[in-house]
């Protein structure tokens, strides 16, 4: 009787071991890096961003897997307020890196999906590979002057200027087909307040923060002027805050998606006396 | 010798098994087509489990859950539609299901199509209208999957036929269709099943012929909103798969206006069927012309009533086999058992309603000045006398503080006030920027001689104040909160102020508990089919197209809306609703107000394209200045909050967002179309995922 006990763990122990019981999972785990900046192609400055789904978003569809007949993206992640980008728990492999933000689309199309232009990259990812995009943001957003703090209330000057000219953006938007002149209207200027560093339309007060509409093109006269927004409410004194701006145009990208992202300034750290 | 005997037996077995085809023979115990299909009986099994599998949204439906036939947390219209708030995280907007509609549609989808493709070989079984009623019952269902998947993903695979496995791969793919492709499916499914089904069905419970153009009506209002209204989102809502190429969300620029207008047609032809064939009409048992509490009455009691004229399609329920649970849930704090509150109505959706006074800017007045912030608060002798005007309808959906239910004053107080009259309002800023100031923020809270006094739970934690009664000048002592609440740390009491009434069991006797509900829940009733011909009718106006029958559009929809209002104690019409945008929206308002708490106004909201922030004005149906509620991003709604004043022993009401359990939504234009499971599309080499995502 002990006999058959002892057999039958026996049996059962090899069996076991035959499905790598005691072994760990024999797949690499994912350690490679990429990381990467994107910039202005004409000054070579970085495009600064809101690390959120409205940010900049970077979607990596690897093209080794050969598990599945269609590879399909990874999952999405977002570039930094800086507008760089990194991600260290990657497999090594070939991957097709595309960027959609609030510059003009590396991918276009035209309505029935004949390819026009395609800037998007495709590359070999092993150790840490560095990637760089260039390119041509819709809007700069500057500070005009030093933000001034009165009673709890801050007021800031920006300039709002167009980083890529009016005919480059109708040349290659406009084969995409549906195209309006109203896309270029400026629609917004937002003063963004917060606790955190991390300021941005994800990361603002709703107490403080501030915007300005603009209807139809009546923002082009104002254009490389002096925009003066104060912030809403009072911050209580005693406070340190973060303030951005930040301002959009009337379109979309990736078209279709409805989600028209902002160009933002540098943060800046205020103290409330 | 034993071998030799065994030997022989097998063989004598073996050699009587080749007379007979006994192993060709099926089993006993396999239940065959021949069974099922060739008899009523076998029928309707095979038809229970279709129906029982049908993607109604009733009682136990939830935007969260998404289809997945599940009673808890039975809640009603919370999914940021405006109407409900509830404490949990299951309030939220409306941008997916945790349980996506999708492969549970297609094993759906094959039972109506293998009924279609071996019904007939059992044809001469049945009498002709019976077998077309069942083949009109499969069309029916097919439609209904069609119409259910459709609303939520735009193009999807059209699978007509029973796909038998295993199979090549190129019969077993089924790419997704266009959009359009797919709205033309529906439209064509819902034409045959109401082609073949009989005008009344021979079981009830079951769909007949109206019911299939009820519901034709409602998806090709779908359907042609959809054409007509992604052109208002920026950029055209549309796209083509990455795979196929096909355009599986929105329209072509050529085809998306005579698209629009061959979908309203259709659906104010079906509406025009049902009302002047189908025999139904609204309810209105108890209602009389001149009595506003039967008005109200008449509106509380047709929603259990399965006499109704009014119900066409209704999911019933019958203690104790088949139950829900709506009492558990969403009943007021008093009755809980074992949860409660969990459909709060918010103030924006009161203010749909008529017989309220208003400030300029059209919110509910609530201080003598000409908004929130400016006069004294307006006293009333009891929380019931602010309401004394409300429409019956109102009344008969949502509980108002100091109402009646099941036999008992529901008791919602907000806090007490022990300052001096005339009482300035608590905040000095209402708008959505301060949105998350709470009363406990407020000066006459925390200043160090408190005159506003709060509870944070019920039982002990009440706080108790001792006053003057300002009438008998004797001392007197009240609970800050109400029983009903609210409390600010319990989100299980009334988190807005009022409390759902519409389908709660109102008998005094009945205890609620989890499962112990059977109160039916109208799936498709007249007053629907009423408010798709009107809104048909003007959407057929507003783009120049002449009516399909010959009625007047314009006639037809202004009795429709007139109908409604006044079984509901509701204004009247002045004139004919005009031809525009405003008659339009009139129409969308009333919608929104009949059919609140039905699982309808979801999907209205997405056909209409209202819920994104740039097509966020038109969300109550009437224009609303968004901002008021919203920011670029986020928006909130509102509660209506019942204070005492002990100095003048009377109540006054504070306008204020959310107080307790605050939720806050967004929503873009990638909603509009739900993500298709990322599973589905990685797994096959046809099926693409949504365009814009």
């Amino acid at each position: 009787m002990k006999k058959i006990l002892f057999y039958t763990l026996w049996c059962a122990i090899f069996t076991f071991s035959a499905c790598s019981l005691f072994t760990l999972d024999n797949y690499e785990e994912p350690a490679e890096t990429l990381q990467g900046v994107v910039v202005d192609a004409a000054t070579g400055d970085p495009v600064l961003t809101d690390q959120s789904s409205e940010g900049i978003r970077v979607r990596l569809t690897e093209l080794s897997w050969t598990g599945v007949e269609t590879p399909t993206p990874n999952p999405d992640f977002f570039c930094r307020p800086d507008g760089t980008f990194r991600n260290t728990k990657l497999f090594k492999g070939t991957y097709h890196i595309q960027i959609d933000g609030p510059f003009i689309p590396l991918i276009r199309e035209d309505d029935r999906g004949v390819p026009l232009a395609d800037e998007s990259q495709t590359m070999e990812i092993s150790g840490v590979t560095d990637v760089r995009f260039e390119v041509q943001p819709f809007l700069k957003v500057e500070w005009a002057g030093e933000p001034t703090v009165s009673n709890g209330k801050i007021t800031a000057q920006v300039r709002v200027t167009r980083a890529v000219s009016e005919a480059d953006f109708r040349a290659k938007i406009e084969p995409m087909g549906g195209y309006s002149s109203a896309f270029l209207n400026v629609t917004d200027i937002q003063l963004f307040v917060s606790y955190s560093s991390s300021v941005g339309l994800r990361a603002r007060d709703e107490r403080w923060s501030n915007e300005i509409k603009y209807a139809g093109s009546a923002f082009n006269s104002l254009l490389g002027e002096t925009i003066t927004i104060q912030s809403s409410g009072t911050i209580p004194s005693g406070r340190t805050v973060f303030i951005r701006a930040a301002a959009r145009i009337n379109y979309d990208t990736p078209a279709g998606s409805g989600t028209k992202r902002y160009n933002y300034n540098t943060p800046l750290e205020m103290i409330i006396p | 010798m034993k071998n030799i005997c065994k030997i022989a037996i097998l063989g004598v077995l073996l050699f009587a098994g080749s007379c007979k085809d006994y192993l060709d023979e099926p089993p006993k115990y396999i239940v065959t087509d021949e069974d099922i299909l060739s008899n009523d009986a076998g029928l309707k099994i095979y038809l229970a489990r279709m129906y029982s599998y049908l993607p109604i949204e009733d009682f136990k439906y939830m935007g969260e859950w998404g289809v997945e036939f599940n009673s808890w947390l039975g809640a009603l219209g919370i999914e940021a539609t405006g109407e409900a708030l509830t404490r949990d995280g299951i309030c939220r907007p409306f941008t997916y299901e945790r349980t996506p509609y999708w492969g549970m549609a297609f094993t759906l989808l094959r039972d109506a199509n293998y009924l279609l493709e071996n019904l007939p070989k059992y044809q001469e079984n049945f009498a002709a209208p019976m077998y077309n009623n069942y083949l009109g019952q499969a069309y029916f269902v097919r439609a209904f999957t069609f119409y259910a998947m459709a609303r939520r993903f735009g193009g999807v695979p059209l699978v007509t036929r029973v796909i038998s496995y295993p199979a090549e791969k190129d019969v077993l793919e089924e790419p997704r269709a266009s959009e359009e492709e797919t709205w033309n499916q529906v439209l064509a499914d819902f034409d045959r099943a109401a082609e073949l089904l009989l005008p009344a069905s021979p079981v009830r419970g079951y769909a007949n012929r109206y019911v299939a153009l009820a519901f034709k009506s409602e998806a090709m209002l779908y359907a042609g909103c959809v054409a007509k209204y992604n052109e208002t989102v920026s950029g055209r809502l549309t796209g083509t798969g990455q795979k196929t190429g096909v355009r599986v969300i929105g329209f072509d620029a050529g085809t998306w206006q005579a698209a629009s207008k061959r979908y309203f047609t259709e659906a104010y032809k079906a509406a025009r069927i049902v009302m002047t064939e189908g025999g139904y009409s609204l309810y209105k048992k108890k209602w009389s012309a001149t009595d506003r509490e039967a008005q109200y009455q008449n509106m509380v009691d047709m929603f259990s009533d399965l006499t109704s004229a009014e119900n066409i399609f209704v999911r019933e329920y019958e203690y104790p086999t088949v139950t829900h649970g709506i009492d558990a849930y969403s009943g007021p704090f008093t009755f809980r058992g074992p949860l409660s509150g969990g459909t709060c109505p918010t103030l924006d959706f009161l203010e749909l309603f008529d017989g309220f006074d208003r400030y300029p800017d059209g919110t509910i007045k609530v201080t003598s000045g000409n908004s929130n912030t400016q006069g004294n608060y307006l006293l009333f002798d009891s929380p019931m006398a602010f309401f004394a005007n409300a429409e019956p309808r109102l009344r008969a959906y949502v509980i108002f503080p100091g109402d009646q239910f099941k036999g008992k004053t529901i008791e919602i107080r907000g806090g007490v006030y022990t300052a001096a009259t005339p009482i300035n309002p608590l905040f000095t800023d209402y708008s959505y920027a301060a949105s998350g100031t709470r009363y406990q923020h407020s000066a006459a809270y925390t200043n160090a001689n408190r005159t506003l006094f709060l509870s944070p739970n019920s039982g002990q934690s009440q706080v108790t104040v001792n006053y003057t009664d300002p009438n008998t000048g004797q001392a007197a002592t009240m609970l800050a909160a109400g029983e009903d609440g609210p409390f600010f740390e319990n989100g299980e009491a009334t988190i807005t102020g009022l409390y759902l009434r519409k389908y709660l069991n109102p008998d005094p006797a009945f205890v609620p508990g989890e499962g112990k509900s059977d109160q039916p829940f109208i799936l498709m009733r007249y007053a629907d089919v009423l408010l798709n011909a009107a809104e048909a009718a003007i959407e057929l106006s507003l783009a120049g197209e002449s009516s399909p029958d010959g009625s007047n559009l314009i006639q037809v929809a202004t009795t429709a809306i007139n109908d409604i209002r006044e079984r509901a104690g509701a204004t009247l019409l002045s004139g004919s609703l005009p031809a525009t945008e405003e008659g339009r929206n009139i129409v969308r308002k009333e919608r929104r107000k009949e059919l609140a708490f039905e699982h309808k106004t979801k999907w209205d909201l997405r056909r209409w394209r209202v819920s994104h922030y740039e097509g966020r004005d038109g969300f109550w149906g009437e224009v609303r200045n968004k901002d008021m509620y919203s920011s670029t991003t986020n928006f909130r709604f509102r509660g209506l909050y019942p204070f005492f004043s002990t100095r003048s022993g009377k109540y006054f009401f504070d306008a204020h967002f959310q107080w307790v359990s605050e939720k806050t939504f967004s929503y873009g234009p990638v909603d509009y179309y739900f993500e298709i499971p990322t599973g589905e599309v990685a797994k096959s080499p046809v099926i693409d995922q949504q365009p814009n995502r």
